[in-house]
């Protein structure tokens, strides 16, 4: 065999070894800090909590809801079919597993935005996508949809629209709660009536 | 037979040419402006921590000039920052905040001992910025709470928000549960009440209707 081979084989046997040195981190895979800027700067991630409604009316299949807030918060109140991870137990267990699957939409919820987005620029770092932040959070949730405020008559078309369709929320929403809560509806039964008069025997 | 065969020096130079060319690439490449600093778990403890925070208050001895080491980064645009800002801050809209120069400058500033605040329109505007400064490692850099908006409302008495708490977010203002809890059948047209079920017992007529 010609020297020369052995040489070459060597040389790509080293680079390869060589490689396996090279991608060491310790850290999953993440974007790059100024990508992650770029992302940040742009207010495409923010959904308003009108949006966010009509996708539960919907019945929207790649809707989920993320509440970020602490777990007993959470149970004391939150948004129909969403998931609890608490920001600081965002990176724990399987917990990141709820982000990134295709077809899916995840938005953050917290009282105001501000942690939703914190929670939104750590999953960013990850390289996940489709993820969003409503606009205001549970406190504007309820200023909202809960307990729309009727616009007066010279405001816009479109706001009196849009107060229309928080009204019809307002129902779904509270209504929806009420079922759950186990009202009766009044039963009347109707006994048939005996007639008075004797009918005869046999 | 090969035709390198036939010089043996030819492989020898196409492989030293290669080996250089991978030197030469391995040391131009480009070094990125930031890297993370922070991994992700300290990313998460880093936002509870105080010391990240910039308080309106402590804005009354920037403004008054009796505190040097701070200085004051608006992110908001450049109109907007004409319209009125707060004195002595800087205009960096938010997408000259990773050009080299800015990096650059908080490089020097960090290297100085001087702290940089943050401030957006809102506490949300400047969160991300704030948040990604701190991840690659300018721990001088802090957010201002409240924000511009904040600012404004109370610029006349900047010391006396002190006792105010109002820049706070991220808390319920609204007893949730409470509000989105149906009220009294109107909202809904449901009611919780019970209602009682009415059975109409059957009367025994008086007549005897004889029998067989």
């Amino acid at each position: 065999m010609n020297k020369n081979y052995i040489i070459l084989t060597i040389l790509m046997l080293v680079l390869a070894v060589g490689t396996i040195f090279l991608n060491r981190e310790e850290e999953p895979k993440q974007i790059e800090p100024s990508k992650l800027l770029q992302e940040i700067i742009q207010p495409t991630r923010y959904v308003t909590t009108d949006q966010v409604a009509k996708m539960i009316i919907k019945g929207d299949p790649g809707l989920m809801l993320v509440d970020v807030r602490s777990n007993s918060e959470f149970e004391e109140f939150s948004l129909p079919n969403s998931v609890n991870i608490p920001l600081d137990s965002l990176l724990t267990g399987d917990n990141l597993s709820y982000f990134g699957i295709p077809g899916t939409q995840v938005v953050f919820i917290s009282d105001d935005a501000i942690k939703a987005d914190q929670c939104w620029v750590l999953t960013k770092r990850l390289g996940l996508n489709s993820t969003y932040v409503m606009l205001g959070g549970l406190n504007k949730w309820m200023e909202t949809i809960i307990d729309p405020q009727q616009p007066s008559d010279d405001e816009p078309y479109t706001v009196h629209e849009t107060y229309s369709f928080r009204k019809g929320a307002q129902m779904y929403f509270t209504g929806a709660e009420a079922e759950v809560g186990g009202s009766k509806v009044k039963v009347e039964v109707r006994r048939k009536e005996k007639t008075t008069v004797a009918a005869g025997g046999c | 037979m090969h035709i390198h065969e036939l010089n043996p020096w030819r492989t020898l130079i196409a492989l030293s040419v290669f080996v250089v060319l991978l030197i030469v690439g391995f040391l131009t490449m480009k070094k990125p402006l930031m890297s993370y600093q922070l991994n992700m778990t300290q990313s998460v403890e880093e936002l509870t921590e105080s010391e990240a925070y910039f308080f309106p208050w402590e804005l009354e001895g920037v403004i008054n000039k009796e505190t040097t080491d701070v200085v004051l980064f608006d992110i908001r645009n450049n109109f907007v920052f004409g319209q009125g800002h707060i004195p002595g801050a800087e205009n960096i809209s938010a997408n000259n905040l990773s050009s080299e120069e800015n990096i650059a400058r908080l490089e020097e500033l960090k290297k100085m001992n001087v702290t940089v605040v943050l401030y957006g329109d809102d506490e949300l505007h400047a969160n991300g910025p704030w948040m990604l400064f701190r991840q690659v490692g300018y721990d001088n850099v802090k957010l201002l709470l409240g924000g511009y908006k904040y600012y404004f409302e109370h610029k006349e008495d900047l010391a006396a928000t002190i006792d105010d708490d109002g820049y706070y977010i991220g808390f319920p203002r609204h007893n949730y549960a409470e509000m989105a809890a149906p009220k009294d059948g109107s909202a809904a047209g449901t009611s919780n009440e019970r209602q009682e079920v009415q059975v109409q017992r059957r009367k025994k007529t008086v007549v005897a209707a004889g029998g067989c």
